[in-house]
């Protein structure tokens, strides 16, 4: 209890880092919500993987001179444009693609997780920054936080969570019925783009904060775990930020009291708490709705 | 339509597709499976682009007429946690701006539609377990709700059992016939639409006959139409 309050007290020296946490978990699971509604989920681990990608390539373009020298403190937001232009670009692409009708969507997105992550190795090692400080970035170590990149984090998932809220009603029409959303004159192929550049946006941001294993882990399992308890979109969405911001809090907490790492201790715990409702599904929830 | 390509990217479906569905009617689309009934709605509703010529819509009080669409039901993801109420609402998406939420008045509307369509007990219920023919009379409340002025369903009674889809078909012709709502419906079923539809438009080698149901559903056009000979 003691070490818990540590953790929350506004002087704690990694107090950024919770909140950050904090922060990832509560919005990423919002946004798998769309990824699992719209059969996605496979792109929730490829788009993380390709976000770390634009990180490295950002620095590998810094350190070749491609891109103009920065500011030590202006790294993250090079590593953020990075992260979010090429994010952006592959799901464009595969927009694209998905449109034209052509190929598999599982080749694509397998196909993009294996570059990606090929590729973010290739930079890495041939980038002397990436000895050092590049490494912990793409692992997720989530220790030191500064100031403007939590205030970077907030107002972008700021953005995310007002526009999920306030486009809902066109998000959920475009995702449940595209053929009726068309017949009602949407534009849905701009609410398309607008959930896609929101889901590029948080995915960036994100693999940025906590690394890609942390973010596909926050995207997916809140989501999934609480598809199985929900009943309606609502208590879906709320209840998979609520198990997300839980995991995050909950997670550092254990991290910090048996010095572990932080992101693989928040995947394993939310792992744990999706094992902990397919069982209270399949023995209370599926029982009752028998009777 | 006239002298419309119907079909996706480069393959033609129905190269040139001539029909009218008069204001008022009750039209059934027929045709065998693959005949290309499903794409050409799709094109009529905007979804699949013509590949040559354009679906023109004559005015309705001045303004683009409203369409409601009611969809084959299986195309609809069952992992979607929407009640029937909350289903029925979404037609009202065409009225509410972006960004706004459905007020009162639409929720109320919505109600009223599953009444009218014999869903008002199913409001509260999850779409995704309701029975085929339950969550035909949800989707068909769901148009309903957009307050169309052409109802397009897609084989609403397919793969549901005789009452219900009887049960339907009459909800449809009461609809047409208090509301004088023009209605076009595709349909496999060859008595229902004799019983039901006042035109027909027949799809048949890639090209469209359309006539009044009396003389579409004669036996000598059913013959030449299906390649059979009844003896």
């Amino acid at each position: 209890m003691e070490t818990l309050l540590e953790i929350l007290s506004p002087d704690f020296l990694l107090r950024n880092s919770v909140y950050v946490s904090l922060l990832v978990g509560m919005t990423c699971p919002l946004v798998g919500v769309f990824l699992v509604l719209r059969r996605l989920v496979f792109m929730g681990v490829a788009l993380p993987q390709v976000s770390s990608c634009g990180i490295a390539a950002a620095f590998a373009l810094h350190t070749w001179h491609i891109i103009p020298h920065v500011e030590e403190r202006s790294e993250n937001l090079l590593a953020f444009a990075g992260s979010t232009v090429l994010t952006l670009a592959v799901i464009l692409f595969f927009a694209v693609m998905e449109r034209r009708g052509r190929g598999s969507v599982e080749g694509r997105v397998g196909a993009a997780y294996a570059l990606a992550g090929a590729w973010s190795i290739l930079l890495l090692v041939k980038n002397p920054f990436g000895e050092h400080g590049l490494l912990d970035r793409m692992k997720g170590e989530v220790i030191a936080v500064a100031n403007s990149d939590l205030v970077l984090t907030a107002g972008t998932f700021g953005v995310v969570v007002v526009a999920l809220f306030l486009f809902q009603k066109e998000f959920m029409l475009v995702s449940f019925d595209r053929d009726m959303a068309v017949s009602l004159k949407k534009n849905v192929l701009g609410w398309d783009a607008l959930l896609f550049v929101l889901i590029g946006l948080t995915i960036s941001m994100s693999v940025l904060s906590v690394g890609p294993l942390v973010t596909f882990g926050f995207l997916l399992l809140p989501a999934l775990t609480a598809h199985l308890l929900a009943n309606t979109m609502r208590q879906f969405a709320i209840l998979a930020s609520a198990i997300g911001s839980v995991a995050a809090v909950v997670g550092f907490y254990i991290a910090y009291r048996w010095d572990l790492p932080v992101g693989p201790t928040d995947v394993a715990l939310l792992g744990l708490l999706y094992g902990a409702a397919l069982v209270v599904k399949k023995l209370f929830l599926e029982r009752t709705s028998a009777k | 339509m006239d002298d419309v390509a119907v079909g996706y990217s480069r393959r033609v479906v129905l190269p040139r597709v001539t029909l009218h569905v008069p204001r008022g009617s009750f039209t059934g689309l027929l045709g065998s499976n693959g005949s290309g009934k499903s794409t050409l709605l799709k094109t009529i509703i905007g979804v699949t682009p013509p590949l040559s010529g354009k679906v023109q819509f004559a005015p309705c009080a001045g303004r683009d007429p409203v369409l409601g669409y009611v969809p084959q039901r299986e195309a609809l993801d069952s992992i979607f946690l929407l009640s029937s109420l909350e289903v029925a609402l979404m037609g009202c998406s065409g009225r509410v701006a972006a960004g706004r939420f459905f007020a009162r008045e639409d929720k109320s509307f919505a109600r009223q539609c599953l009444e009218l369509a014999g869903a008002g007990d199913l409001s509260g219920r999850r779409f995704s377990e309701l029975s085929g023919g339950q969550k035909q009379r949800v989707l068909i409340a769901r148009a309903l709700a957009a307050k169309p002025d052409l109802l397009i369903l897609d084989e609403p009674t397919a793969g549901i059992d005789a009452a219900a889809s009887q049960a339907i078909m009459e909800l449809l012709s009461r609809i047409h016939r208090e509301q004088k709502l023009t209605i076009l419906m595709v349909n496999h079923d060859l008595a229902v639409m004799k019983r039901c539809v006042e035109e027909v438009i027949w799809l048949r080698n890639g090209e469209a006959s359309q006539g009044r149901v009396e003389a579409m559903l004669t036996r000598d056009k059913l013959e030449e139409m299906l390649n059979l000979h009844f003896s």
